[in-house]
């Protein structure tokens, strides 16, 4: 009885597990894995990921998906860049409230127009959203006029490239205010979707449709935020990545949506909708921010970990599908 | 006469359940054998044995006395098995002709030979009697035709066992007697069939020989010629008293609480009235595609309709949509558990929930502990059969399923409820216990309305019945005018 309930909690959280061993094995294989410096360096690599994956995870339990989650933070971190170089100086509580509203308003008004077509207009996800991933990325290039904003503020900083608590080992500061700043977004978005009755009712539609809308829930309505949140948080991921970068680049963040799905199928997100958690997608973001990071202090090219986190993400949906089709059985 | 399928000691075991203990049973040509049971009784795991579903653990199977050792549906398909699902297994974007070679199609070179297939097609379909075209594309066919193209699948495959599965569960009275003229063509033809049906009275209609399940074992064996209904209900429950089928007693009824007036809907309805009454169970019954359960889904908001007026305890209500509905505490009971009435992945107190999360919840939140003590209540109430309430629904039996979902609309303080179906495929204790609950439901003040198929039962339960047949009311009878003749009367189209 005891040595099946062990059984079920690991097999319940294999990702737990593997991420463990992942890290037990580099931090074998080089000793500066576990250092506290790069410990702080695997945690903001983490926070892009990680704000993408949290509201990522809405549009994936309802059914759905947004694949133009990169081209949306691409967008955003330009209209922010060009907000704060018309601003011009700035103290770093305007900086974040610049970078933040426009993340905020720009989210909002994406995710209105992909969630309204996608509710209202019928349109299906994957396509709806691979329009958005090109109109967007253009748009993006639009606003930039082609290159990257330049000469803004050091305050623009401060959201992804500032540290707090100033220690001997860290004279730059210890923990980035990105990294606070994730932690933050997460919860809030880990909370919705666990405790409140919206979050239910993305379950409820996600698992099943007919039975949310026989249940007196507005389908519609509820895929329409799920998709204002989720492209929330992308536009946020985008204000942190200009933040960190200092200026406004138009090609940023491309190429994310596939790492952010990626952690959330790790995470145990069902791509069939009605599964998931926020919490447990950030498992998932630390395995492939751990492979990276960890192949990187080994000198393995950036081209083998890509090759490597594809066949992570093969093996994760097919451990998954199998052991779904097991508890079937049974 | 030689058996043409030998099943011999089978038995079959799932992690932690005996589903089946030393099944013998031989199916001769020819013959219609029906398989009865409760639900959970192991007819379908011995079906899905013998199409090669499932392994048998232990025990052999012999097709004209020679052992099976398929490992696949397809080698026993190849060999002879056929089996006709409950749920139409249909490509409804392949024609009828693609359909029924699905996966037998005949070549010409590399390339298909559509010419031959639809040639072959047509003779199957003619020698059916059938008038379907073999180029129409199945979607645009009826269900019923549907499920004529997958016989005539079976038919062009000259199986020598086919397997039908509640193939009468979605048909209505006169497709069911096509159906059987194709059933008995197939008797003719010399094929060993197998029928599993929870209905009696198809046993009688169309069946030879009966085996009786119970709890994965087989009770008894018979001839249908020498035996009556009541003893093979008796073997399948494992009692012999029957008399409280229906549980029908006595209950008052008060005034008027629910009112349709004119309701349309394009084709699918027309100029519905009715009026309900307190503590009433008001009968819907119907053929198939009559427009019963479309009507209900306009009248709970959950589908538009175009023109009509309610009238709620006298006053107008208009439900644009099902929370409206559920505001004035009206609940649905859809007919498919699967597709509309269940979260199948979801816990039992989430189900039951649902409906009500709003309506208790504190600044957003889920109330999880309103959700938890209502669940339990019910669970108890309801006797519903599962370990806890955190168990997923999808493991339930039928009835059990059918119980929580009455119970989310009772958490819900439903006072009219509407059950479409409710009893459908589930076994017949499950039945009896849900007719109970109904019972209950409206001596405490609340009204039912119910469409069902099912005469014996509308007839058992119901206090007033209204017929509907191509979108309209034909027919209204009171409890003291039913009967199966009255009920045919008015829902059949007949020539006059």
């Amino acid at each position: 009885m005891k040595e099946i309930k062990v059984k079920k909690i690991i097999s319940n959280n294999v990702i737990v597990v593997f991420l463990v061993l992942l890290c037990l094995f580099f931090g074998i294989m080089n000793t500066n894995f576990f250092s506290s410096i790069n410990v702080m360096n695997l945690l903001s690599q983490m926070c892009v990921n990680a704000l993408l994956a949290s509201g990522l995870s809405f549009a994936i339990i309802l059914g759905g998906i947004d694949i133009s989650v990169g081209s949306q933070m691409a967008v955003t971190g330009v209209v922010a860049a060009l907000i704060a170089s018309k601003v011009g100086q700035m103290n770093s509580l305007t900086a974040l409230f610049i970078l933040i509203l426009s993340a905020i308003v720009i989210g909002v008004i994406i995710g209105g127009v992909i969630g309204s077509l996608i509710a209202y207009g019928g349109l299906i996800p994957m396509i709806c959203t691979l329009a958005f991933l090109t109109i967007l990325r253009g748009l993006a290039y639009i606003i930039s006029g082609g290159g990257p904003i330049y000469g803004l503020d050091s305050n623009f900083g401060c959201l992804g490239a500032k540290r707090l608590i100033v220690t001997g080992n860290f004279p730059n500061g210890m923990i980035p205010t990105s990294v606070i700043f994730t932690v933050i977004i997460v919860f809030i978005m880990h909370f919705i979707l666990s405790k409140t009755i919206f979050g239910r009712h993305v379950f409820a539609v996600g698992s099943n449709k007919n039975v949310a809308h026989l249940a007196g829930i507005d389908v519609k309505k509820v895929t329409l935020i799920s998709h204002m949140l989720c492209s929330v948080t992308a536009c946020m991921a985008g204000v942190v990545t200009a933040s960190k970068l200092q200026n406004g680049q138009p090609n940023i963040g491309e190429g994310y949506e596939m790492f952010a799905i990626a952690s959330c199928v790790l995470g145990g997100t069902s791509l069939n909708g009605g599964r998931g958690s926020v919490a447990r997608a950030m498992f998932g973001v630390a395995v492939i921010a751990v492979i990276n990071n960890g192949m990187n202090l080994l000198n393995i090219s950036a081209y083998w970990q890509k090759v490597v986190i594809g066949t992570i993400i093969i093996i994760a949906v097919l451990a998954d599908t199998l052991q779904q089709k097991r508890t079937q059985k049974n | 006469m030689e058996a043409c399928l030998q099943v011999k000691n089978i038995s079959k075991t799932f992690p932690g359940v005996k589903a089946l203990t030393d099944i013998s049973i031989d199916f001769y040509p020819g013959e219609a054998h029906a398989l009865v049971g409760e639900n959970g009784a192991g007819k379908s795991t011995l079906i899905k044995i013998i199409a090669s579903v499932y392994t048998a653990t232990e025990g052999k199977i012999y097709l004209e006395g020679k052992e099976c050792t398929f490992k696949s549906p397809k080698e026993a398909l190849d060999a002879g098995i056929s089996v006709i699902q409950q749920e139409l297994s249909i490509a409804p974007d392949l024609t009828v002709a693609q359909n029924i070679y699905l996966g037998c199609e005949p070549r010409k070179g590399i390339c298909l030979d559509y010419k031959l297939m639809e040639k072959n097609a047509q003779k199957v379909l003619d020698e059916m009697g059938l008038s379907i075209d073999v180029k129409a594309y199945c979607r645009d066919l009826s269900a019923a035709e549907q499920q004529m193209v997958e016989i005539a699948k079976v038919v062009s495959k000259n199986s020598k066992v086919v397997i039908l599965d509640e193939p009468t569960s979605s048909l209505s009275e006169k497709e069911i007697t096509s159906l059987f003229r194709q059933v008995q063509r197939m008797k003719e033809k010399g094929v060993a069939l197998i029928y599993v049906t929870h209905r009696m009275k198809e046993l009688f209609e169309i069946c030879d020989r009966v085996t009786i399940f119970r709890d994965g074992c087989k009770t008894k064996e018979m001839m249908i010629k020498d035996t009556n209904e009541k003893e093979i209900v008796a073997n399948m429950i494992g009692r012999e008293n029957l008399t409280d089928y229906y549980n029908r007693h006595k209950h008052t009824i008060g005034e008027e609480v629910f009112r349709v007036e004119d309701f349309s809907s394009g084709k699918l309805f027309q100029n519905i009235n009715f009026h309900l009454n307190k503590g009433e169970i008001l009968g819907f019954y119907g053929l198939v595609g009559a427009g019963r359960t479309e009507t209900m889904e306009a009248i709970f908001g959950a589908t538009t309709h175009e023109s009509g007026k309610m009238y709620l305890h006298g006053k107008e209500i208009v439900f644009r949509k099902p929370s409206d509905a559920i505001a004035k505490k009206v609940g649905f009971v859809t007919e498919d558990r699967r597709r509309t009435g269940l979260l199948l992945e979801k816990a039992i107190s989430e189900n039951i929930g649902l409906p009500s999360l709003l309506a208790h919840g504190h600044r957003g939140l889920v109330n999880t502990k309103w959700e938890a003590d209502v669940s339990s209540e019910y669970k108890e109430k309801l006797a519903i059969k599962a370990p806890d309430i955190s168990s997923i629904t999808s493991t339930l039996s039928g009835g059990n399923q059918q119980k929580v979902i009455l119970a989310k609309w009772l958490a819900a303080n439903s006072e009219i409820l509407i059950l479409d179906e409710p009893t459908r495929g589930i076994d017949v204790n499950a039945k009896s216990e849900f007719y109970s609950l109904m019972y209950k439901f409206v001596e405490n003040g609340g009204s039912i309305i119910m469409i069902s198929s099912e005469m014996p039962e509308i007839i058992g339960i119901a206090d007033r019945v209204y017929v509907m047949r191509e979108g309209r009311i034909s027919g209204e009878l009171e409890a003291d005018e039913l009967s199966e003749a009255s009920l045919i009367g008015a829902a059949s189209i007949t020539s006059a």
